[in-house]
């Protein structure tokens, strides 16, 4: 399952910050980062203004820290800046694409930007367009493209150059469900299939969960979480349960207690924490609703959203 | 996944990623590149096809005089050249203007306008060196249109058999004057159109900086000579590239003039200004670059 990892100690660590710190002013766009990020996919979450592009600026060495450091790749990126940038490809969350340009032509061209010789340049531009899906349009300008394609034609030019980590900043911004799966599915393949480390950035954890291997999750430029998403999603994993009946939601939340369950209403439900895994926690929901006689309407597992995530962190500090 | 190993040629499928392990050149290579596709573009090559109309269309202007006088050489014959090599452009700002206001936008406005200015910015390059090259596309770009008609001049005043040795002489002295007017009309159209993202603005404004601000020191110039007052005039040349241009044009090649710079102090402060000028600029345009970068 973990194939491309060593067995033993910590992982290769491809991204590592230290009490990583950015103020813009009175703005605290990132506070007290110290996280290790891996090879694979790793998914990057957080609400708007949790610091994620501030995270990826500060790693592509563009923007100072206000304290603290950070490597990639095992360079350092104050000081070794421009190592950094030879390795590592970056899709911009804003748009970047001139419109009166190919997508052909600007991509040769951030190829030759990174380093690459002309020849190479044209090759290695046309196959990573085959790899993201532009096909003839890729010879029109960039202005007549539709978001899918533009989305396309960025990453095209962040994997030009081969790099060895990919830093996505809000890939599928914009995208229609089906060019969204599409994008996923790419990003997907980058971590899996072409061995590039990728750091992808989205507010929807649930868009990430499918395709990272690792989240990290931030919040107000806080490390809230980083995990393997398995654990992830097995730690905030509650389970929704719905009863009908006389005073039954207070009733059943009572029993469940008693039985040592940590159990919360959230409208019209129950939400059991199911951190400690109680194999048997169904059957238990099962009984326990047939006891106090009280209609069992549906029993499910959490949806593992952002906001349940925050949910988590308000209850625990 | 293409443990199988390389499948052969002809088959259609997919066939899966492959790193690259080439040669990854250096800094000064990839600002040479950049250096090259920024000349194309400033005459609309590797552009959409509108584009290459104005500087195509501006060049051809530029460059009529000089095919007019190679015309007459060969039906006519020459005893001189009817326009000195340096004095051409002079003659030919207004073009010369109309193309570095118009041209610089291309290399400095658009990366900022569409934003793509942060991919170059993501990769190797500083944004120091990626300013210079820039300015250095600019200027070979306003040289490629300085020093075309000082070729052809050139070509014909040797096929007329004048004499090699003084139009040598003569031609050199132009190359001279129009790398250092080249490069103070590429540094202030260059921080003109870096410092704004809509072309409009960039245009207008260098047109103005330089065209009406030429006239200006041209008529403070000719009210100074009328009344007596050269020292006037002399300093007021100091304060546009065309006018320094001309000064030194005038004192070094033609003689007379209006108000030409007099004595090798005034001669020298026209050259470290132009050149101080453009140093001014070119840092300008690096700073702002760097604060872009910042962001
Ligand atoms: N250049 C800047 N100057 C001042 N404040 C900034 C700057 N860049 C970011 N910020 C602030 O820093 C905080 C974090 O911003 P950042 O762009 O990193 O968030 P984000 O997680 O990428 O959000 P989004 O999902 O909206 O892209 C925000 O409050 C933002 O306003
Ligand atoms: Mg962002």
């Amino acid at each position: 399952m973990t194939a491309a990892a060593p067995a033993a100690g910590p992982t290769t660590a491809v991204v590592r910050t230290e009490g990583l710190t950015k103020h813009y002013g009175a703005v605290r766009a990132l506070e007290q980062l110290s996280v290790e990020i891996g090879t694979g996919v790793t998914g990057l979450v957080g609400a708007n203004g949790a610091g994620k592009s501030t995270l990826i600026k500060l790693l592509l060495g563009l923007v100072a820290p206000t304290a603290g450091r950070a490597e990639v790749l095992g360079h350092d990126v104050v000081t070794a800046g421009r190592e950094v940038r030879a390795a590592v490809g970056y899709l911009p969350e804003h748009d970047c694409l001139p419109p009166d340009v190919s997508a052909s032509d600007f991509v040769v061209h951030l190829a030759m930007m990174s380093g690459l010789p002309r020849v190479s340049a044209r090759e290695r531009a046309a196959e990573v367009l085959r790899h993201v899906g532009l096909a003839e349009e890729r010879y029109r300008p960039m202005g007549t493209y539709s978001t899918g394609m533009k989305q396309k034609a960025k990453l095209a030019q962040a994997l030009v150059h081969d790099p060895r980590l990919v830093l996505l900043d809000e890939p599928t911004n914009g995208l229609d469900p089906a060019a969204r799966d599409e994008m996923l599915g790419l990003v997907e393949r980058i971590g899996r299939d072409f061995g590039i480390a990728v750091l992808v950035t989205s507010h929807l954890l649930g868009e990430l969960e499918r395709v990272s291997d690792h989240v990290v999750v931030l919040d107000g430029g806080r490390l809230l979480r980083a995990s393997r998403t398995d654990d992830f999603l097995d730690a905030t994993g509650a389970l929704l349960v719905e009863v009908l009946g006389e005073d039954a939601q207070r009733r059943m939340g009572e029993a469940l207690a008693s039985h040592g369950l940590v159990v919360r209403p959230r409208r019209q439900l129950l939400a059991i924490d199911a951190a400690h895994g109680r194999p048997d926690l169904h059957d238990l929901v099962r009984d326990v609703a047939c006891d106090l006689g009280v209609g069992l309407v549906r029993v499910q597992a959490d949806h593992h959203r952002i906001e349940d995530v925050f949910g988590t962190r308000g209850a625990a500090s | 996944m293409t443990a199988s190993g390389t499948p052969s040629r002809g088959v259609i499928h997919d066939l899966g990623y492959r790193p690259y392990q080439g040669p990854r050149l250096g800094e000064g290579a990839i600002a040479r590149a950049l250096v090259v596709t920024g000349l194309r573009n400033a005459f609309g090559l590797g552009r959409s096809g509108k584009s290459k109309v104005l500087p195509f269309v501006l060049l051809a202007f530029n460059l009529l005089p000089a095919v007019v006088v190679a015309g007459i050489l060969v039906f006519v014959g020459l005893e001189e050249l009817p326009i000195g090599y340096a004095r051409y452009a002079s003659t030919t700002q207004v073009l010369l203007g109309i193309f570095v206001a118009a041209q610089a936008p291309v290399l400095f406005s658009r990366d900022l306008r569409h934003g793509s200015i942060t991919l170059y910015l993501a990769r190797p390059l500083r944004a120091g060196t990626y300013a210079l090259a820039r300015a250095g596309s600019l200027l070979l770009a306003t040289l490629v249109f300085l020093l075309s008609p000082v070729l052809i001049l050139y070509v014909v005043a040797l096929l007329g058999e004048l004499d090699v040795v003084e139009q040598t002489k003569d031609a050199a002295l132009a190359v001279v004057l129009a790398l250092l007017l080249a490069l103070s009309l590429t540094g202030v159209a260059g921080l003109i159109a870096a410092c704004s993202t809509r072309r409009g603005f960039a245009v207008v404004g260098t047109i103005a900086v330089l065209l009406v601000g030429n006239g200006l020191v041209s008529a403070v110039q000719s009210v100074a000579s009328f009344e007596g007052a050269d020292g006037v005039g002399e300093v007021a040349g100091l304060f546009t590239p065309y006018s320094l241009y001309r000064g030194l044009l005038d004192a070094w090649v033609e003689g007379g003039g209006v108000t030409p710079p007099s004595g090798v102090g005034m001669e020298v402060a026209y050259v470290l200004v132009l050149v101080g000028l453009s140093a001014a600029c070119l840092a300008g345009l690096v700073v702002r670059y760097r604060r872009v970068a910042g962001r």
